[in-house]
């Protein structure tokens, strides 16, 4: 069944958020008024309803809080089958952030607690590692 | 605010239709006034829940049904909240009623998606989750909530056999529903044995993809006892949202959403979680009804797994979860699937349940939530 979608999300700081996850970062806004973290596509701070927000490039690193490995997978992932999906908690701060992760066949490859590392981002989401 | 009533239902078949979203809804709608027994004509607003009209070739579905139903000039909404669709196009229903608006509205829930396959419903279920960060990174439907048992599993020490029991509970209740999609005795190691979707959800975790339509009569009491003395009140209607994203939660292994509209149902039905005598909830996937049942405060946080074990949500045992076999059995068709679950209360509530009737039930309760729980509505009806 042919659809068509854009692969292009409107998001600011796209680009910036993609060369930091290169870099193994995470670009996050800090609100200026009370401090709080939030991923880069938040418009208003949900702790106080500020505006104003301030770059924070944070180290992405951290650990699996969860996960699932597909096997029956959206379109334009079959080549990647199977690979995990993963939930990470991020060591600096208490935002968590979720992911690709590639060739993961089983659980016993991914105790919860796995150390992790954010990579890249690419035409597969925001890609991530074991450390 | 006025009270509000429920007067008539009605439900296609759940499955693989071949009739059109058109042809379904309308089906449905007609099942809903002829069970009413009102004119079309009474009907002054219609309020039309659906996702994926555009795989069947039709968007604005309100004025198509509208003017099928032969009153083109009856005003009509199409609502769309993924597999919430339902319940937040019955809350705007009760609403407009509650507040005067209207004396008698329609609501209708159609889906039509079977025809387009696995793939494309797997792929465009996807972009009803936060889709940059899940859908966007290869995460499919059956996977978020895989997500959510991996961390339910782990924290609360709880099996995948404990997942499958409700699959089997859900099939046992669907059995003696004749308007089910999977009509079909299963057991543990079927469930067990069936083919790993989404670690470590498997096949038999999953509801199916559905054709289905199901459309309630709402009115004011004024109305209802007017028409009938078989009808149903409305006493309780909460709202609730989550953050889109699963990784926006504190907690994983529980839907902030369902909280917030359950507090919000019962504070307003002046009644806790103990009063209900049976609960249609969302099990998209197995573990959904464990997260479910204790998000709506019928067990402790963590205790859903043991009290599956232990039988308690069966049909007629301490609480019946899903009599009518639920989005596992009874079948999901997105749109509908919400306002379906409020046609099995009504009639388990006026005597039309059949085989599968909660013995002495006065109190009923809805739940449906749209994508991981990021939209949610929790409905309380009562027997008058």
């Amino acid at each position: 069944m042919p659809y068509i979608y854009s692969k292009v999300y409107k998001l600011l700081t796209k680009e910036e958020f993609a060369n930091n996850a290169k870099l193994g970062k995470v670009l996050t806004r800090k609100c200026t008024k009370c401090g709080h973290l939030h991923l880069v596509t938040t418009y208003y701070c949900q702790n106080c309803g500020n505006k104003g927000f301030e770059n924070t490039i944070i180290d992405g690193k951290g650990y699996i809080v969860t996960y699932t490995i597909i096997t029956v997978p959206p379109d334009g992932y079959e080549e990647y089958v199977p690979y995990a999906w993963v939930v990470m908690k991020l060591d600096e701060s208490e935002l968590r952030i979720s992911g690709f992760m590639a060739d993961i066949k089983s659980p016993a490859e991914l105790p919860l607690g796995t150390r992790t590392r954010i990579t890249g981002y690419d035409q597969r989401g925001i890609i991530i590692e074991k450390q | 605010m006025e009270k509000v009533c429920l007067i008539g239902a009605g439900s296609t078949k759940y499955g693989k239709l071949e009739d059109s979203i058109i042809d379904i809804a309308l089906q449905a709608s007609v099942d809903a006034i002829e069970s009413a027994g009102i004119e079309p004509k009474e009907i002054q607003a219609g309020y039309i829940s659906n996702v994926f009209g555009i795989a069947d070739k039709q968007v604005h579905l309100g004025p198509v049904i509208m003017s099928n139903l032969g009153i083109p000039e009856v005003p009509s909404l199409s609502i769309e909240s993924a597999c919430g669709s339902g319940s937040v196009s019955f809350r705007e229903a009760y609403a407009n009623v509650a507040a005067g608006f209207y004396d008698a509205v329609l609501a209708t829930g159609v889906e039509k998606v079977t025809h387009t396959g696995t793939e494309w419903t797997t792929t465009y279920f996807s972009y009803c989750s936060d889709f940059f960060y899940e859908g966007g990174a290869g995460a499919s439907f059956p996977g978020l909530f895989a997500s959510m048992a991996r961390a339910y599993l782990a924290e609360f020490k709880a099996t995948e056999e404990d997942l499958a029991m409700v699959a089997v509970k859900n099939h046992d209740n669907g059995l003696l529903n004749p308007k089910a999609h999977l009509r079909k005795k299963i057991t543990i190691d079927d469930v067990m044995k069936s083919a790993v979707v989404a670690s470590p959800l498997k096949l038999y975790d999953c509801c199916p993809f559905s054709d289905g339509a199901s459309a309630v009569i709402i009115c004011s009491e004024k109305f209802a006892k007017a028409h009938t003395k078989n009808y149903v009140e409305v006493i309780g209607s909460g709202r609730g949202g989550s953050p889109a994203a699963l990784q926006g939660r504190d907690h994983i292994t529980t839907i902030p959403s369902t909280v917030i509209a359950a507090q919000a149902a019962y504070k307003m039905a002046g009644i806790t979680a103990k009063d209900i005598d049976f609960a249609e909830v969302h099990d998209c996937f197995t573990i959904a009804e464990l997260v479910d049942t204790e998000d709506l405060g019928f067990f402790e946080k963590g205790k859903a797994a043991q009290a599956v074990r232990e039988g308690r949500t069966k049909l007629n045992a301490d609480i019946s979860i899903n009599p009518s076999g639920g989005l596992k059995s009874k079948g999901h068709p997105i749109g509908a699937t919400g306002i379906g679950q409020v046609v099995e209360v009504f009639d388990q509530l006026t005597g039309k349940a059949g085989e599968r009737t909660v013995k002495d039930a006065k109190i009923g309760l809805t739940h449906n939530f749209g994508a991981t729980g990021a939209s949610c509505a929790v409905h309380i009806f009562k027997s008058v």
